[in-house]
């Protein structure tokens, strides 16, 4: 063989060698779907799991980190926890799932109306059947969000009341009292933004603050009256545009943008706006998941901080919002002993104590209901927890994220002057009938 | 005799395959008897080729191919046609992106090239701190765009500078990003605050180019300043006038970072363009093949634009 043919076979080594490189780096960035045992545990063992969840401050205070550590302690399980931003856990979810490298235990949001929501997922088939134990958990009335065709897919982990964050500090020393209806709301406005300060603090430029708050004044609105108003949207006997409850939540936000109840400058005001207002006392109230109450009273010592119904509309009665917000789902690709270990932990979290514990953590309700631990941020509600006189966080049951979505802006609208209540409403229909 | 009388640095010979051999008259069997040049092939280009065509273009046309598709980012699709589009050209949010989007491009297109080539014309001669403008005007371009938008956030607050600074003057605070006609405008002032830097280095090297002597005897000739910069200036800079346009124009288009940053879109959509709301719709609302025709949408407008910019500024000579 001459040096010449062996330069040209070289060269056409070289040619053929790059591209099939190529290829197989391409193959194993994609990595692949039918690899069959799927988890990112990967081990297979049942004294090991992987367990995703939201972390919004990337901390290792996070209670989800809190309990896998306890539960790592008592049993001499490996956990390997993988904490993700709120804004992208959904879509890493979704991806990890698709394609093969999801863990083995994920936090969702129970139904489908959230984009870490669980039920669109179980129904592509991506998540694991649970049994009788994860069943038994789930509040009355909130089966729909966890279940498809009677199969549970979700355990819930606690309730969190959803009202109005209110300090009672600052109120006594504004010499305002918790109104009892909408008349004399926009009458406390008023005279808190003769002095300043205002009744509530809001995230104008951030929409799910929008949207939280239209959620829990159509507590008393729409649910207090009509539970089961999204059972009706969903049969098409009812319409946000028709529904007198949602045309008064809305008409209340416009009543209480026009009165001053919220802060100045409150169309463009973010997250810091209601953390500053709450804290310094210059608003008495926010509309924040009750959980975020109880973190944000830890961290700032003294503040006295409650959950409050949101006052009712003139003769109507208090009524609030509380579900189970999260829930824990079993990966159905994982290995069987990741899947067997799940399912232990899942276990372990249903036992009263743990339960508990998780409820100190995240600062919720236990999932059975009202106790002897309940917060004190919740005392003004616990009558209302204990009479059964809440209904869940509307949007979970809401076909899609883009109904909450154009709440959500459309609220937003109605506070920088966008807009009319009638064609908010009409949008969210359009929304829901995508 | 070519070899020894040549420069060290006189490698044609060599390269070329020509040098005879040292001390004999016949020429050497050169190992390369041909040009190196012609051992390339077409084909040794083949594996970068295919790497761009797999990673980039067929990719691509993959992903456009969920503009026809009902995905939701999960499970199976049915493909649904144009109703895609159908559904973008009847819902108003949309229209609206497309029209915020075409605002921002061509507001930011017209303010950068103008400023830009204003500027450089001020610092490009005669002027004795024009390299230390320059660096100052040309720093904002090295920043990321998210970090000067979070700047300008705080400086669009209503509790802060920009208010402060007008209620010396007793003018009323506004809520410059949550207005939803002072938005789109405070969203176009940061990009082009950001941006006119790197127009003005573009044009300042068109600048480099023009003629003194040209100048001087048109100036001469009593030509005035605007016909100078009419009849010398401009012609001799259409290159950079084609660059900086079509970079900002594309630029403008596809603009993300600050509307993200400054507003999130809001409020309630009034600066909505298309990259955020293809954003939004796949990744927030799981609409992928609704994003994904968003995204072709967009992509069809830039490459459009982006042709009849460029034969617009098309140097006919």
């Amino acid at each position: 063989m001459t040096q010449h043919r062996h330069r040209r076979l070289r060269r056409v080594g070289i040619l053929v060698a790059v591209p099939a490189l190529s290829a197989l780096t391409l193959a194993a960035c994609g990595g692949g779907d039918d690899g069959g045992s799927g988890g990112s545990g990967g081990s297979g063992s049942a004294d090991s799991f992987s367990f995703a969840f939201e972390n919004a401050s990337g901390g290792q205070q996070n209670p989800w980190q809190l309990l896998a550590d306890q539960y790592a302690e008592e049993t001499g399980v490996e956990i390997e926890t993988q904490g993700l931003p709120p804004d992208s856990y959904g879509l890493s979810m979704r991806t990890q799932l698709q394609g093969g490298s999801a863990p083995d235990v994920m936090m969702f949001s129970p139904g489908a109306g959230n984009a870490n929501a669980v039920l669109p997922l179980a129904e592509a088939g991506y998540i694991e059947e649970l049994g009788e134990e994860s069943a038994s958990l789930i509040p009355q009335g909130n089966e729909s969000l966890f279940e498809i065709d009677g199969k549970v897919y979700a355990q819930p982990t606690s309730i969190i009341p959803v009202g109005m964050v209110w300090n009672s500090s600052a109120a006594s020393e504004a010499g305002v009292d918790i109104p009892e209806d909408q008349t004399a709301m926009l009458d406390a406005c008023g005279t808190l933004a003769d002095e300043s300060k205002s009744f509530l603090a809001v995230a104008g430029s951030a929409p799910p603050n929008m949207g939280l708050m239209a959620m829990a004044i159509s507590a008393t609105r729409v649910y207090a009256e009509t539970p089961d108003w999204n059972e009706q949207r969903s049969a098409g006997d009812v319409t946000f545009a028709d529904s007198e409850g949602w045309q008064a939540t809305l008409q209340t936000i416009v009543d209480m943008n026009e009165a001053g109840c919220f802060q100045q400058g409150a169309a463009g005001g973010g997250f810091d706006a209601i953390t500053q207002g709450l804290t310094q006392g210059t608003s008495l109230g926010a509309f924040v998941p009750g959980a975020a109450a109880t973190e944000l009273a830890n961290a700032s010592p003294g503040l006295n901080l409650q959950v409050q119904p949101f006052p009712a509309a003139d003769g109507g009665d208090p009524f609030l919002l509380a579900s189970p917000n999260y829930a824990l789902s079993i990966n159905a690709s994982a290995d069987e002993g990741a899947k067997e270990a799940a399912r232990e932990f899942l276990a372990w979290m249903a036992e009263p104590e743990n339960a508990a514990r998780f409820v100190e953590l995240q600062g919720g309700v236990a999932i059975t209901g009202p106790d002897e631990n309940l917060s004190p941020v919740y005392e003004p509600v616990a009558d209302l927890l204990e009479n059964g006189d809440y209904a869940p966080l509307p949007n979970l049951a809401w076909p899609n994220p883009g109904v909450y979505d154009a709440l959500s802006t459309g609220v937003q609208g109605l506070l920088a002057g966008q807009g009319d209540v009638q064609s908010v409403l009409e949008s969210i229909d359009q929304a829901w009938d995508q | 005799m070519t070899a020894t009388m040549g420069t060290p640095q006189d490698t044609g010979p060599v390269v070329r395959g020509s040098v005879p051999a040292a001390g004999g008259g016949q020429p050497a069997r050169s190992r390369r008897s041909r040009p190196l040049i012609t051992y390339g092939r077409w084909w040794w280009a083949l594996p970068a080729v295919l790497a761009v065509l797999l990673i980039h273009y067929v990719a691509t046309a993959g992903g456009a191919l969920y503009a026809f598709t009902n995905w939701t980012g999960i499970g199976d699709f049915d493909f649904v046609g144009l109703e895609n589009f159908r559904r973008i050209f009847e819902d108003p949010a949309s229209i609206g992106s497309l029209e915020n989007t075409l605002f921002l491009a061509f507001g930011f297109l017209v303010l950068t090239n103008v400023v830009g080539l204003l500027l450089a014309l001020a610092l490009n001669r005669t002027l004795k701190t024009r390299y230390l403008l320059r660096v100052l005007f040309f720093m904002p371009v090295v920043l990321s765009p998210l970090a000067v938008s979070y700047v300008w956030k705080f400086i669009f607050d209503f509790n802060g500078p920009l208010n402060g600074v007008l209620a010396w003057f007793g003018a009323a605070p506004r809520t410059w990003l949550a207005d939803p006609t002072l938005a789109l405008w405070a969203v176009l002032v940061v990009m082009a605050w950001q941006t006119t830097g790197m127009v003005m280095v573009i044009y300042l090297a068109g600048l480099a180019t023009v003629s003194t002597e040209i100048e001087e005897a048109a100036a001469l000739d009593g030509a005035s300043t605007w016909q100078r910069f009419r009849h010398i200036t401009l012609p001799s800079i259409r290159p950079s006038v084609a660059i900086a346009s079509t970079l900002m124009l594309i630029q403008g288009l596809r603009v993300f970072d600050q509307v993200m940053a400054l507003t999130g879109g809001g409020p309630a959509g009034a600066t909505e363009t298309l990259a955020t709301q293809v954003y939004k719709e796949t990744f927030a609302l799981s609409n992928f093949g609704y994003g994904a025709a968003l995204a072709l949408l967009l992509t069809v407008i830039m490459l459009v634009f982006s042709v009849l910019q460029q034969a617009a500024t098309r140097d006919r000579s």
